[in-house]
């Protein structure tokens, strides 16, 4: 029971307090049983105890107390009405509402970087999406709200109505489109209110103008009938499709209006003067028979043949023009036929309304005859002067004139309208087959020769003895003795070979090439299995320069090392003379140093080449051999081939190098660890540059922390002072 | 600490008067131990609880942790008393020699047990006696006193322990005349 009795003034504590555990009390009693000293102290402790609780007790506060400090706090802190920074701060204190301001900020950020950053028309998606769940019915209701402003309904119903009277395809496919109309309001909305307004005024215009709407031959009809439906067809009538339904009414409407009778003439009031006219382009077998059935069509329909022209062209295809006249309410039919003649490249239809000047003519031309029976009244008369007379007279000429010149118009008019103009442009198939082929053959040849004036003399020599002839010939010399030739022969195609192959003998062959082309002549340029193939001329061209010029077939590089250079250099020429080599070039070169250099180059022919290399090896030590050899095609002998040999002699130099010896090893030796320990210090620099501001961040960031741990420290042993 | 307790607290931190009102009837007598504990004088302890509950009720905010809201309480008390004390003792030196030496004579002359055992615990440290005041006011459980002083667990028995046999060492004469 050591542990007890050492700390036995806390025991004593606690067991005076009675906050001993049952077994610490346990513990506790059987000590004091066996320790007499710590009996005692208990005893005093409890004695003491009891003092000091005699004493306190005096000094507890009445019974009152607590009521004093309560309404002591209330005179001291009144239940003023709630400071709003102190509710904002109490609100602050909870953690949802600390997360939720963070969230609201966040948001905010995020919404205001969407602002900056999203286009205007973005945001309105945006807007548009962020609608109420249940925004079906909102947006039925904003559309609701904009029907009033887009005329679009009003006008559909109206071209519905007007549709109502045609028939066909376009009736049925109407229903469709009335219900996307009313699925899609916002989208018929969508054309400005100024287009929709120009839309239904051309519309209107249409209608309006549905009598005198110029009459349009069945075939386009038919094609614009199509596009009618079509425009019904589109799911989404955009501002686009509202024009176009205008357009089609107003072509419904002319293509109605014409009713049972299929010719437009025959639905147009008989009073209107209309001119048509038509341009086909056809493409035919035979010419002929097409004029023929042309004119058979014309006949067949009051019609004539009123000009005709035709060409014949290189490759003997045919190509014309004809003017058919036709009446006008037989010209669909004529051109309907015309297609079965031949396959149609190209049609144009025209008409050129000429009621207004046909009808001012007519009146004019009625103005003056009355004017002309008013004048003839006057002469009938005969009371006034015979000045007057005259002068009448000359008035009556005057308008008789212009009665004529109109009656000739309107005659010319009337024949105009009576007949409709067909030109017709026929070309035969095949139009661009060309009549004949040239086959033109070119042949290049360049030539090596030993002599060139020689060689040139005898090609010319040849030629002159074959059928040939010669178009051009030069001989060119530059400045250093050097000959180039140039031949260029026109030869008859039976002998080209044989001569080319004679002028090939006379040097060696650096290249040849020929080429053959197949010239169309006589219209295009495409095939044909029947035009005929005619030989050209064969053009030879022929280069003969020297042989020097040729490039060498194998190229050998090699040094020799000798004590005397001159001396071998002069051996080496001798034996290459015995082996027919030419020398290129030589030089010769001496250095301070005592060394000495020669180079040699030597050309040689190829099945000389091994003894010339083999005699070499008298002259000194051969080395640093290297051999470069080009095969090209068209070497075929490589007997006379050309081969390079370029020769190096040289000797070493005597002379002995001064940075030798102990001093200047150590020299060098200090001046290499000079170096080297200039750049460690360099380099040592370039790390302290690299990681000062580094080290220097990173010391102020922790300066930084520092001072502010230090300072928050500080301010909360302010607040502990302070409470 | 249950429940509903730290709940109390919590609406006191949050500006719950009637919840801190509660918590002024249940702490006032432990303030009062810890004010009397430090100064040993009956009224300048009342004000001192009085003006410690009203600076908690301004400052309240800075508890963050409602568990700890009777160590703070008791830390505003103890830390306002020692300001009273510390302003009592700058009254000058005169002043505080004849009173100081005034109560000792007083306590001798009468041979008043209560005296002495004020002069004895007003030798002990503050901490000692704060711990004895809590304790023998209000009858506090060791627990409770460890909470409110902030103290951890064992700490206060050897605390207690010291105080108790520092005092029996001072009141030993008495004690020896008692038997």
């Amino acid at each position: 029971m050591a542990t007890i009795h050492d700390d036995i003034e806390s025991w004593l504590a606690a067991a005076v307090h009675e906050e001993l555990s049952l077994d610490e009390r346990r513990e506790f009693e059987a000590h004091l049983v066996s320790c007499a000293a710590c009996r005692a102290l208990h005893q005093d402790q409890i004695n003491m105890s009891n003092m000091i609780q005699n004493t306190l007790t005096a000094e507890r506060p009445d019974n009152a107390f607590e009521q004093r400090v309560l309404s002591g706090f209330r005179r001291n802190v009144p239940q003023s009405p709630v400071n709003v920074i102190s509710l904002f701060g109490r609100v602050l204190q909870t953690r949802a509402a600390r997360i939720t301001a963070v969230a609201a900020v966040l948001l905010g950020l995020t919404q205001l970087g969407t602002w900056l950053t999203v286009d205007p028309h973005g945001s309105e998606l945006a807007v548009r999406a962020a609608s109420p769940p249940g925004s079906l019915a909102g947006l039925r209701e904003q559309l609701a709200d904009q029907s009033p402003r887009a005329p679009a309904p009003d006008f559909l119903d109206a071209v519905m109505r007007d549709a109502r009277t045609s028939a066909g395809p376009a009736t049925a496919s109407r229903p469709k489109s009335g219900t996307e109309s009313t699925r899609r309001p916002d989208e018929m909305s969508a054309p400005p209110p100024v287009a929709a307004a120009q839309s239904r005024s051309r519309a209107d215009a249409a209608t309006t103008a549905t009598a005198p709407a110029p009459p349009s031959p069945p075939a386009d009809a038919e094609t614009e009938r199509v596009v009618v439906t079509g425009s019904y067809i589109p799911p989404a009538p955009s501002d686009n499709a509202v024009d176009q339904l205008a357009v089609t009414t107003s072509s419904e409407d002319s293509a109605v209006s014409p009713g049972a009778t299929p010719g437009p003439p025959v639905g147009v009031p008989d009073n209107r003067k209309l001119i048509r006219n038509a341009q086909v382009e056809l493409e035919v077998v035979k010419f002929d028979e097409a004029v023929q059935r042309i004119t058979a069509f014309a006949a067949e329909d009051r019609g004539f043949l009123a000009t005709s022209s035709s060409e014949r062209q290189a490759n003997g295809k045919l190509r014309g023009q004809l003017v058919v006249k036709v009446l006008p309410e037989t010209l669909d039919a004529f051109l309907m036929k015309l297609r079965g003649i031949g396959e149609v490249k190209n049609q144009t239809l025209g008409t050129d309304d000429v009621t207004k000047q046909y009808f001012d003519t007519d009146s004019r031309l009625n103005n003056a005859r009355t004017m002309e029976q008013r004048l003839m009244d006057i002469l009938k008369t005969k009371t006034s002067k015979v000045a007057d007379l005259l002068e009448v007279e000359k008035e009556l000429g005057r308008v008789r004139e212009q009665i004529e010149q109109m009656q000739g118009s309107l005659k010319y008019l009337d024949a105009q309208i009576a007949f409709a103009t067909v030109s017709i442009t026929l070309a035969e198939k095949d139009m661009n087959l060309p009549a004949a082929f040239l086959l033109k053959r070119r042949a290049q040849l360049a030539l090596f020769s030993t002599d060139v004036e020689k060689t040139f003399a005898e090609a010319k020599d040849v030629v002159d003895g074959a059928k040939a002839q010669i178009s051009s010939s030069s001989l060119d010399r530059d400045s250093t003795g050097e000959a180039t030739a140039r031949l260029t022969l026109l030869i008859v195609p039976e002998e080209a070979d044989a001569l080319i192959d004679r002028i090939k003998g006379m040097g060696r062959v650096q290249n040849y090439n020929e080429q053959t082309d197949r010239i169309a002549q006589g219209g295009g340029t495409g095939m044909s299995d029947t035009a005929k193939v005619e030989r050209d001329k064969v053009e030879l061209s022929i280069t003969i320069s020297r042989n020097e010029q040729e490039p060498a077939l194998q190229t050998t590089h090699l040094r020799i090392v000798t004590s005397e250079v001159t001396d071998k250099v002069a051996r080496l020429k001798e034996s290459a003379a015995k082996q027919g080599a030419e020398v290129r070039s030589s030089s010769f070169n001496r250095t301070p140093d005592g060394e000495e250099f020669a180079n040699v180059t030597l050309r040689v022919a190829m099945k000389n080449y091994p003894a010339l290399l083999s005699s070499f090896d008298q002259l000194g030590k051969v080395k640093d051999v290297s051999v470069h050899r080009e095969d090209r095609r068209g070497v075929i002998n490589e007997e006379t081939a050309p081969a390079d040999i370029s020769i190096q002699v040289y000797s070493e130099g005597n002379i002995v190098t001064d940075e030798s010896g102990i001093i200047a090893t150590i020299r060098r030796t200090l001046t290499q660890g000079a170096a080297a320990l200039m750049w460690s210090l360099r380099m040592i620099g370039v790390a302290v540059a690299f990681l000062a501001p580094w080290a220097l961040a990173i010391a102020a960031l922790v300066w930084i922390v520092k001072r502010v741990s230090r300072a928050r420290a500080a301010r909360r042993a302010d607040e502990r002072e302070e409470s | 600490m249950d429940f509903t307790e730290r709940d109390m607290y919590r609406a006191a931190i949050h500006g719950d008067r009637d919840a801190f009102e509660m918590i002024i009837r249940s702490f006032s007598r432990p303030l009062f131990a810890v004010a009397y504990g430090v100064l040993q004088n009956r009224e300048e302890a009342e004000d001192v609880v009085q003006d410690a509950f009203v600076k908690a009720w301004k400052t309240r905010w800075r508890v963050r942790d409602p568990e700890k809201f009777p160590a703070w309480l008791a830390t505003i008390a103890r830390n306002r008393a020692r300001d009273v004390s510390r302003a009592r003792r700058t009254v000058p030196l005169s002043d505080e020699l004849d009173e100081a030496a005034e109560p000792v004579a007083a306590l001798t002359a009468s041979g008043d047990l209560n005296g002495e055992v004020q002069a004895a615990l007003a030798s002990l440290p503050e901490t000692h006696r704060v711990a004895l005041t809590l304790r023998y006011f209000d009858a506090l459980d060791y627990a409770t006193i460890e909470r409110t002083l902030g103290l951890t667990n064992g700490a206060l028995r050897g605390i207690l322990g010291r105080a108790l046999q520092t005092m029996r060492k001072r009141l030993q004469p008495a004690l020896a005349s008692l038997e």
